[in-house]
């Protein structure tokens, strides 16, 4: 019946990939195919409009600009650093919410709101808490430090912001996952965990947080894919600056490709992000797939 | 008595759970705060209450940010991309799930390594083609290349869904008389409603949040969406800060209100995406 079926039906399912193709096609494949990698290999200034094949001197090139290298620097501490600051925050926000405590909504709400605005509204938040508010809570306390931080005139100082803000506001969505994680752990086991003995800190680390390995690693992986990509938070907080010290690898090309229209050296360079976060892409992929086998 | 303190320690957790959450939260009732004060007040005194609750912040930031016409546009790109991109991909991905053989696994791999692709690596082509399509300063390209861009997500979600359902089901439908078509719709589309509210709240959030491709495509201000618009909203309000907070706060509110209406769909329709 079922082989009859399939016969019968089988340009039918087939019709119905059409659709999906063809906007696969328009806004991913083609666009990679016959654009960016082509024109990686041009010299090509979408204003001066003239095109030249130079082969693989963009990405020689690419190599020894400063600024990418510092972009792609940047990017890997602010995914690092990151990581596991809104790690951290999150297990322990999902820990302790995962006990009996009241008003969790509204608890998981005030964690979970910074993930749902854009990144844009983030930035302009948190432009007013550096310039504004922390200074003035240095007013009240008498405290100069902290009303003298210059936030945006230094290269260490912006730095620092764009990852507080970025952890801020990953941290709600891990948070939530964590919760979901937590949820799955059976009561007894943690029960006979604890009439054993073990229990405080002893019983995160040895019984809890292992469980919760699964949970962890999908995580790792949500987060670095993102913070590869980051650009609205550095663009609307710091705009790359000063002087370039927090452009992230995104950054860099849509200041080359949109600012000085660099369209062929710019599509290097994106070639090379694609190629970083397949990598990173094909390693999750074989450590999700190696731990279905395992379960 | 044992019951009683088992009671105060669990206000007391709750309190300290509250506290927390409050902190963390903070920076952003600190500008809902400040949206209610005059210019020289945010500048002196920006941590304090607002000593009246001043509202032409609101009416000016909203004229000058054009906030109702830029709030359509918003909505409209974003339901035509919601319904866009949830339908082609539950197509293709019941397709994928009911081919057999090579085809099937052929295509599944090649929309999830579609989804590998950062925006970033194709919106220099993007814009090229848009402006020779003509599709720049419209909303459909807007629509389609987003579209586009969700699919391959999609229908990842959609066949790990898809397979959940019996198959016995959709045979038991066909002798009864039911056509493809029809069984696809009927039996088979309401079973994986999980999915489809996944999707719709994460196609939501991306498309409303977008800030790179509509500022890629539009450069016209009547058709800008709110992302961008805030964005931009920023250069034009020359330091005049109550202006920038108050329609910080009035583009938030929008997100904010949803949040609120469907929370129960939202944390679990993400975490049932992620997790699967």
């Amino acid at each position: 019946m079922s082989d009859f079926l399939y016969k019968k039906n089988k340009k039918f399912y087939l019709s119905l990939l059409f659709p999906a193709l063809l906007l696969y096609c328009a806004a991913l494949a083609g666009p990679l195919l016959i654009g960016s990698l082509p024109y990686s290999f041009l010299n090509w200034n979408l204003i001066k409009g003239k095109k030249e094949f130079i082969g693989l001197g963009n990405y020689i090139k690419l190599f020894q600009d400063e600024r990418f290298i510092h972009a792609v620097g940047f990017t890997i501490m602010l995914a690092v650093v990151s990581i596991i600051l809104s790690n951290i925050v999150a297990f322990a926000v999902a820990f302790m919410l995962d006990r009996n405590v009241r008003g969790k909504g509204v608890i998981r709400s005030f964690f979970f709101i910074p993930n749902i605005i854009s990144g844009v509204m983030v930035a302009f938040v948190w432009i007013f808490i550096f310039t504004n508010a922390i200074p003035n809570v240095g007013e009240r306390l008498n405290l100069d430090y902290l009303v003298n931080i210059s936030w945006f005139g230094n290269a260490d100082m912006s730095m620092a912001a764009v990852v507080i803000v970025t952890t801020w506001q990953s941290t709600g969505f891990l948070m939530m996952l964590y919760v979901a994680g937590l949820q799955t752990i059976p009561r007894d086991v943690i029960e006979a965990a604890m009439l054993d003995g073990c229990v405080g800190l002893k019983k995160i680390f040895r019984i809890q947080l292992p469980l919760l390995m699964p949970t962890v690693t999908i995580n790792l992986f949500v987060s670095i894919a993102g913070a590869f990509k980051s650009f609205d938070i550095p663009l609307s907080l710091t705009g790359g600056g000063p002087a370039n010290s927090t452009q992230t690898i995104a950054l860099n090309i849509y200041s080359d490709a949109f600012g000085a229209y660099k369209t062929g050296y710019a599509s290097a360079k994106s070639m090379v992000l694609f190629l970083m976060v397949a990598v990173i892409a094909f390693i999750q992929l074989r450590i999700t797939r190696k731990r279905e086998v395992q379960m | 008595m044992k019951s009683q303190s088992n009671q105060g320690k669990v206000w007391m957790k709750s309190l300290l759970c509250f506290l927390a959450g409050f902190v963390f939260i903070l920076p952003v009732l600190l500008i809902v705060m400040n949206a209610f004060k005059p210019n020289g007040e945010i500048l002196t005194s920006f941590i304090s209450l607002p000593k009246g609750l001043y509202l032409d912040n609101f009416a000016q930031a909203m004229e000058t940010m054009n906030f109702w016409v830029v709030f359509k546009n918003t909505v409209f790109v974003t339901i035509c991309t919601v319904l866009l991109a949830g339908s082609v991909s539950f197509l293709g991905a019941y397709g994928i799930s009911h081919l057999r053989g090579k085809i099937s696994d052929g295509f599944y791999i090649l929309f999830v390594l579609g989804q590998i692709i950062p925006f970033h690596t194709v919106m220099i082509p993007i814009s090229v083609m848009a402006t020779k399509l003509h599709l720049n300063n419209t909303h459909l390209g807007l629509i389609l290349f987003n579209s586009g861009f969700f699919t391959a997500f999609g229908i990842m979600t959609y066949v790990g869904f898809l397979k959940t359902v019996p198959r016995e089901l959709e045979e038991a439908a066909a002798i009864d008389g039911a056509g493809p078509f029809r069984i696809m719709m009927q039996i088979v589309f309401p079973l994986v409603k999980s999915a489809t509210v996944t999707l719709g709240i994460l196609f939501f959030l991306w498309t409303w949040n977008d800030l790179l491709l509509p500022n890629i495509l539009i450069s016209d201000g009547n058709l800008r969406t709110i992302t961008v618009n805030l964005y931009m909203f920023k250069s034009a309000t020359n330091a005049q800060w109550n202006l920038l907070i108050a329609g910080l706060v009035v583009s938030m509110i929008p997100i904010i209100v949803i949040y609120i209406a469907g929370q129960k769909y939202i944390t679990s329709g993400l975490t049932a995406g992620a997790v699967k």
